[in-house]
């Protein structure tokens, strides 16, 4: 369970001096489904969902996750959350089971409890043949497996994908995909961050149209296409956007 | 913070750079593999060099009938030249052609044939040095004039100087190391010669040979082996830790914090359960492991290497010339094992916080240099045959700990415990800042999620000039200290002595207008959309002006005891004591108005402009703590001499404090001018006016430096502190005009 209130985040460029990179942000995401935070590059999509992973500060606002506030309960928030993005990367010098392992462990999970876990795990998304590969051998799908790997290993009631099919091929990116909607399934809460208007369609239960760091507008696909009456979510995306100016 | 949490990180990392092999490399293999290697190659050049015997050309050998033998056959005789020696020397007896006879042409035919290689050196006799040096031992009170035409040696000027007869001379090229060996060899034997000949004319006229020589000077070793190696060790051993310690800190770090971000692997991480102080703990406890295993690899390696080459080469020498330097005493290395951790530790926190920084594993290379470029002067200043320890060195940090390594390698234990507490505090105390920093770096998302650098200079520079903000930004800020010092220090280079006290003046004035406000000034012109409010010039509360002027006042005695501490833990050198005696007689005759407003009002205006207005209020982004802190440092250090710098690092403080409570430059104009014009009007009227009324000496005594030359009682100093920190705590709750009419208008709405 995620609840986000009037979240906002500036900082300092040294290009383009302050910038608000979110403004105001409010929504709130259920456990069993999955909220879709749709959105161009720049948008404050990763911003936000940095801030629901206590990497960032909010400069005002505020979010729970689980009850958790991310500001005040950061070690709870991050002990609830599993966090997945293109950019969080794997070690080049671990094996796939090593730093599944290791993340595990940090999570405190006893020995025998993990070896368990990571059968099931690597068992669950094909990962048996990368066991023993190093991160600097593995493909980038390879890679966004582990990755998902090592935040499932604790069995966190929240998940965060930020834009997490980014440089997959088709092929991976679906795999992906079919995995986020069993996590949703089994009842965990989704947040899924991404550019790309097809995926919002066919995976997120709640989508949020977000651009310059506000949000346009937010509610299930069929909701915005009656509330706009645009049928097709990519041209609803553009009439919003360009409604902000 | 969960010790589980830093250890599993730790292990993880240690794991991981032990599976790089680049790290691998300069950790492991190139200690063990850059000795040996260096101490082959050293042998071999070594080698080299004693097998090549000097070609030496002798002119003129036929004309030393009648003397003492130099020569027998092509060689030097061997009561002369031992056999070891001998074998380095080559002879060549030629004649030059006609063409090159003269001293003149001589030279000429020296120039040409060393210059070609021909030649090494070459040793010219007069042709009528035996029959002239015959005729002095013959008459030698009425010595001969010189010849007009003499020769180019060294002892021929002296010979010539004093009266004696034209002398052999050596010719040789001081650029080339192997013509100035060979003319080393050459003069040893010749001295001899010139030994064998005054015994043998002191024998002719019945005189013992100890008239000229009554004494034998001996020189005797009494250090044990064990001391000699030891003082060997203590000077190169530390360096080589300290050295190896930053290298092998800097590395890993750089691949920890830098390359994580890169990689994205650092993002992974932030978002785990462990707090940012944990993932600093783990790094840092990796990092100082391979700190420590590169600076102990390199130690063992050098220590093992070196005993060696020096034994290998004590043996070829065969002469007992070699260094006494076996492998280092178990006692040296434990030292250096133990009191190199603190070491360790800083440069392990301190590469970790400068890494943290960088967006890249590129960028963080590039910050190596600078911190060498600051580590360095601090390791090999304890290197210097005059660096010893003191009060004063063990206040410097990695100086200080190399000194005292030093000691505890050679054994002074009292001397060690007598500087333990400052050099270990001063060491603990800069880890724990460096430390600090590192934490503070991980908790910092500019440092943590900062992009690479977009746009470069040009976008800057636009930037800074077309989006200036209210008041200018920290680097600006800085920017401006560290113009300011460069600018003092190239007019420092070419300015010469004044000599009178209207060059001074000038010179002086100069410097603060030109030097200090005119940046100051141009600066928040460009780079400040709010010039009053960048420069303080606000009306200031009349308390800060009336606290701000009696503070300087009740500081006075504070700021003579605090320069007397500095004085006798860092003395002014000779040089310095002598340019300031000639400051002073420049100074003194000049009229005390002078000398107040050159020396008070003028430094007061400018340097409030330039260190308390623009520098401060850019610094204020970052907090008063610090704004104040760097502030004031910059502000020491443009005072030039170390002494100087530090009492007004303290000054600087106060100021600091008095403008941002202030929020006025006022008060700190007026307090700079009432402590620089105390400072003039006490040092030129207090020792005469003790001197005069006996009940000054209640106040006041004179201590006879030149530097401080009076100091205030003890009850004076007691009373100027107990008014200060008065005075300190009224300032705190001061309220600006400003302040009082912004919360009139908050009351208000």
């Amino acid at each position: 369970m995620i609840y986000v209130d009037r979240l906002t985040k500036l900082y300092d460029d040294c290009r383009y001096g302050p910038i608000v990179a979110l403004d105001g942000v409010s929504f709130a995401a259920l456990p069993g489904k999955i909220f879709g935070l749709l959105g161009p590059n720049g948008a404050g999509k990763t911003t936000a969902l940095r801030i629901l992973a206590t990497m960032l500060r909010p400069t005002s606002g505020t979010a729970t996750v689980q009850g958790w506030d991310v500001v005040d309960d950061a070690d709870q928030v991050r002990r609830h959350i599993g966090y997945v993005s293109a950019s969080t990367g794997v070690y080049d010098r671990m094996t796939a089971w090593e730093l599944v392992e290791h993340f595990g462990r940090l999570y405190g999970l006893p020995p025998d409890r993990l070896r368990a876990r990571i059968e099931d795990l690597f068992q669950r998304l094909k990962m048996g043949e990368i066991r023993d590969v190093v991160g600097a051998k593995m493909s980038t799908g390879m890679k966004q497996k582990v990755s998902i790997a090592r935040a499932l290993v604790h069995d966190p009631p929240v998940l965060i994908f930020d834009e997490p099919t980014l440089g997959l091929d088709v092929l991976v990116a679906r795999s992906l995909l079919d995995t986020v909607r069993q996590l949703r399934d089994q009842g965990k809460c989704i947040i899924f961050s991404t550019h790309i208007m097809r995926e919002a369609e066919r995976l997120c239960d709640r989508i949020a149209i977000i651009n310059r760091g506000r949000i346009l507008d937010a509610g299930t696909l069929v909701e915005l296409c009656e509330r706009y009456a645009e049928p097709d979510l990519e041209e609803l995306f553009f009439r919003l956007i360009e409604s902000q100016g | 913070m969960v010790w589980s949490n830093v250890r599993l990180i730790w292990m993880r990392e240690i794991r991981d750079q032990l599976r790089d092999r680049r790290t691998v490399f300069m950790i492991a293999v190139l200690p063990v593999l850059l000795y040996p290697l260096l101490g082959m190659v050293f042998l071999q050049i070594t080698q080299f060099m004693q097998q090549q015997p000097a070609r030496v050309w002798v002119l003129g050998a036929e004309g030393l009938a009648g003397l003492p033998p130099l020569f027998a056959g092509s060689r030097f005789v061997h009561e002369l030249c031992p056999a070891d020696e001998d074998r380095l020397i080559e002879l060549i007896f030629r004649e030059p052609s006609r063409r090159d006879q003269g001293d003149a042409a001589l030279i000429e035919l020296a120039r040409r044939e060393i210059h070609r290689d021909g030649f090494d050196a070459i040793v010219v006799f007069p042709s009528d040095f035996s029959a002239r040096l015959a005729a002095v031992r013959a008459d030698t009170k009425d010595p001969r004039p010189p010849s007009p035409g003499g020769d180019g040696g060294g002892d021929g000027d002296v010979a010539r100087a004093s009266g004696a007869v034209a002398a052999p001379a050596i010719l040789f090229d001081q650029a080339g190391d192997t013509s100035r060996i060979a003319a080393d060899r050459i003069e040893h034997v010749l001295n001899r010669w010139r030994e064998a000949i005054v015994r043998e004319a002191l024998a002719a006229r019945g005189v013992s040979p100890t008239v000229v020589r009554p004494f034998v000077l001996t020189r005797t070793d009494i250090s044990e082996q064990a001391g000699r190696r030891a003082a060997v060790w203590s000077r190169v051993l530390p360096f080589v830790v300290v050295v190896w310690a930053l290298t092998g800190a800097f590395y890993p770090a750089i691949d920890l914090c830098a390359g994580e971000k890169e990689r994205g692997t650092l993002e992974t991480l932030l978002c785990s359960p462990a707090t940012r102080a944990e993932i600093v703990g783990g790094k840092l406890l990796t990092v100082a492991c391979f700190s420590a295993a590169t600076a102990y690899l390199n130690l063992l390696s050098l220590g093992v290497t070196g005993a060696e080459v020096v034994r290998r080469i004590g043996v070829s020498t065969a002469g007992g010339l070699a260094l006494d330097l076996g492998f280092p005493p178990p006692l040296t290395l434990v030292w250096l094992l133990v009191a190199t951790l603190p070491i360790v530790a800083l440069f392990s926190a301190l590469s970790l916080a400068i890494a943290a920084f960088a967006h890249s594993a590129k960028e963080g290379q590039y910050y190596l240099m600078p911190l060498l470029l600051i580590a360095f002067p601090l390791m090999t200043l304890p290197v210097l045959p005059t660096a010893r320890l003191d009060l004063g060195t063990s206040l410097i940090p990695v100086t200080g700990m190399v000194l005292w390594l030093r000691f505890l390698i050679e054994g002074q234990y009292g001397e060690a415990l007598r500087y333990a507490v400052p050099v270990l505090g001063v060491t603990i105390g800069c880890c724990a800042l460096a430390v600090g920093w590192a934490v503070r770096q991980f908790h910092s998302e500019s440092v943590l999620f900062r992009q690479g650098d977009r746009g470069g200079m040009g976008i800057w520079l636009r930037r800074a000039v077309h989006d200036r903000g209210d008041v200018p930004s920290a680097p600006a800020a800085l920017f401006l200290g560290l113009l300011i010092l460069l600018l003092m220090f190239f007019v420092s280079l070419r300015s010469a002595a004044p000599t009178s006290w209207t060059q001074f003046a000038l010179a002086a004035g100069l410097t603060q207008v030109a030097l200090v406000a005119t940046p100051a000034l141009v600066m928040t012109w460009l780079l400040a959309r709010r010039p009053r409010r960048t420069l303080l010039l606000t009306p200031p509360p009349l308390g800060a002006v009336v606290g701000g002027a009696l503070l300087a006042v009740a500081l006075h005695p504070l700021v003579v005891l605090l320069s007397q501490g500095i004085e006798a833990v860092y003395p002014m050198s000779e040089d310095t004591l002598h340019a300031l005696a000639g400051l002073t007689d420049v100074i003194g005759p000049a009229p005390l108005w002078q000398i107040l407003l050159v020396l008070g009002a003028l430094p007061a205006i400018c340097e409030e402009l330039a260190f308390r207005g623009f520098i401060l209020s850019g610094l204020l982004r970052l907090g008063a703590p610090w704004a104040i802190g760097i502030s004031s440092v910059l502000f020491g250090l443009s005072h030039g001499l170390l002494q100087q710098s530090l009492s007004a690092i303290a000054v600087g403080f106060v100021l600091g404090y008095l403008a941002v409570q202030s929020r006025s430059l006022f008060p700190g104009v007026v307090f700079h001018l009432i402590h620089n014009s105390l400072a003039i009007i006490a040092g030129r009227e207090l020792p005469r006016l003790v001197e005069q009324h006996a009940w000054f000496a209640q106040i006041c005594r004179p201590t006879g430096s030149a530097t401080v030359p009076f100091a205030y009682q003890t009850p004076i100093i007691v009373l100027a502190a107990v008014l200060s920190v008065a005075l300190l705590l009224a300032l705190r709750n001061l309220e600006s005009p400003d302040r009082t009419r912004a919360s009139r208008r908050e009351s208000s709405a």
